[in-house]
């Protein structure tokens, strides 16, 4: 399965094209495992890296306020009924909400 | 089997704080959010942070204790797949140990500890891009600066008729992301996941925008400034601006905004805006657009990419965290909150045995606003000491302050450190005025060492 068919476009070619920099390649394997892993990696990953969405933790309602956000602030294409409940799935399910990730972080703990 | 205590307290905490406080330390918090420590609970705090811990009866209820406040719990579908462990950065001319929150877009945060010096070295000066990264301008001096829109003759000045017709001046400004903090807030805001690293302090050349803006005489309709750089935008869309946010008039003409080419009396380097950029200082970073292009004067309130909605936006009546937002409750973040950090120690640092008196080095800055005091507290808030403050260079310059604190023994202490400025608004101990973007987040600066 290839995505949706709206993020298939090999967009960090051109980034690398452009500057001295190169983002690492990002793979949908690269990510939690669960159903509609592709599809939430290339409706995403058309613009900005993945790992941006995998740093986030929202409930399943603020992931469908941010995907509006995205298609109204971002011009990101607006996805079908069912491809958008499939992405949805695999966010809230893969990214959920937690405590902060980073914020303070204790430095002993990890000894 | 200490292991999987943490993993479930975590859990707990993460959970319900208060529950927490109440199964884990016993303790019973009640309607005044305190509670105290006593007895068995002061011992299972001891126990939990690895090592003595003074104070800890100071704790505030649901305070995730600083030896608690690690990761979060893995999530249910299935463990994350890399360790949270923060990514150096690779770049050329830049410190790797800057911490890279994303790489398209281009995002790397400064450790607090990293900003120890007065004025922050080039090469660890934050990265933030909305965008791709252009090409280097090979003919600089002929990079174009268009002013239009509201303007009595519109300018389209090279950066050298920029460097011949204004007077140059240089001067040391805070330069911050409008999201800096952001990982502050609980539930997490959505956004890239800064700590308080979002900022530097460098000596910018450059002249001012108020002195262009007249050049071009502003029309009585001029209400705001849009901002345009070259950068592509990351869907790789061809001219659609990757942002442009501005600001009203008023902010537009103050002396300090300048049009810069040069960093700690450098050319700007390419990842901050060669040949040329705006400093807009106090303000959201997004409004100081590298690799500027031009200026468009408005008749009303700008509405490029990044204006609008949620973005660069704070609550006007303050919202439930994690609620649906309304999009008629936000109005524009404007002046950045009041900020300290520890820039020394470092968090984490491990002081010899014995040890009782610490040096404490920082930085605090409040965006419009001056800073009136710092201070520190090793007792978790209970009491507070002045640090010494030195003179600012210039308005929008951070305060460089110093320390010294009494340890009264060994064991696991935390430095906070809380500045206010010159309204008396301080930094809070949490991060307060939760939206969906995460702007505004100041809680007070922890710093965790041991003497051991």
């Amino acid at each position: 399965m290839a995505g949706l068919g709206i993020g298939v476009l090999a967009l960090p070619a051109l980034a690398a094209a452009q500057s001295n920099f190169t983002p690492k390649d990002e793979a949908p394997e690269d990510f939690p495992d669960a159903p509609g892993r592709e599809d939430a990696f290339y409706a995403c990953s058309a613009c900005h890296g993945f790992t941006l969405v995998a740093a986030q933790g929202m409930s399943r309602a603020r992931w469908d306020d941010t995907i509006d956000f995205m298609v109204r602030q971002h011009k990101m294409p607006p996805l079908a009924e069912k491809d958008r409940a499939v992405v949805l799935d695999y966010l809230a399910r893969a990214f959920p909400e937690r405590a902060p990730a980073r914020g303070f972080q204790n430095p002993f703990l990890k000894q | 089997m200490t292991h999987k205590i943490e993993r479930s307290l975590v859990e707990l905490y993460a959970d319900d704080p208060e529950r927490a406080d109440a199964v884990v330390l016993g303790r019973d918090t009640g309607p005044s959010r305190r509670g105290f420590l006593e007895g068995a609970g002061l011992a299972a705090f001891g126990a939990l942070a690895g090592s003595a811990v003074p104070f800890a009866a100071n704790v505030p209820a649901g305070f995730v204790p600083a030896a608690l406040a690690q990761g979060a719990p893995p999530p249910p579908a299935a463990p994350p797949s890399g360790p949270r462990a923060p990514q150096p950065l690779n770049f050329p001319g830049k410190d790797p140990r800057l911490v890279v929150l994303g790489e398209r877009p281009l995002v790397a945060e400064t450790p607090e500890s990293l900003l120890d010096d007065d004025t922050t070295p080039t090469d660890k000066f934050f990265i933030r891009n909305n965008g791709q990264i252009p090409e280097t301008a090979s003919n600089p001096g002929a990079w174009k600066i268009t002013v239009d829109g509201e303007v009595q003759k519109k300018l389209e000045l090279t950066l050298g008729d920029l460097k011949k017709r204004f007077k140059p001046v240089t001067q040391r400004m805070v330069l911050e992301c409008g999201g800096n903090g952001r990982s502050f807030f609980s539930p997490p805001a959505r956004g890239n996941q800064w700590t308080n690293g979002g900022v530097g302090c460098a000596r910018w050349t450059g002249v001012r925008l108020a002195d262009v803006l007249k050049a071009a005489g502003l029309k009585p309709s001029a209400q705001y400034t849009g901002h345009y750089g070259s950068d592509p935008s990351l869907s790789g869309e061809p001219n659609r601006p990757s942002i442009s946010r501005g600001v009203p008039i008023k902010k537009a003409l103050d002396p300090n905004n300048l049009i810069v080419w040069a960093i700690n009396g450098k050319d700007l380097p390419l990842i901050h805006g060669y040949p040329v950029r705006l400093i807009v200082p106090g303000w959201p970073g997004s409004i100081s657009s590298k690799w500027l292009t031009r200026i468009w004067v408005r008749d009303k309130v700008h509405d490029g990419p990044g204006m609008g909605g949620t973005s660069y936006r704070v609550t006007i009546n303050p919202m439930v965290p994690g609620d649906k937002p309304d999009d008629k409750n936000f109005r524009d973040l404007e002046s950045m909150p009041v900020r300290s950090i520890v820039t020394s120690p470092a968090n984490g640092a491990t002081m010899p045995p014995g040890t009782r008196e610490l040096k404490v080095r920082g930085a605090a800055w409040g965006g419009d606003h001056a800073i009136k005091a710092v201070q520190v507290s090793i007792d978790y808030g209970a009491s507070w000491q002045p640090a010494q403050m030195a003179k600012p260079t210039s308005r929008y310059d951070w305060v460089r302050w110093t320390a010294a604190v009494k340890l009264p023994s060994e064991g696991y202490y935390e430095i906070w450190s809380r500045a206010t400025d010159e309204r008396g608004v301080s930094q809070p101990h949490v991060a307060g005025n939760w939206n969906p973007q995460g702007y505004g987040a100041n809680p007070l600066h922890r710093v965790a060492v041991r003497v051991a």
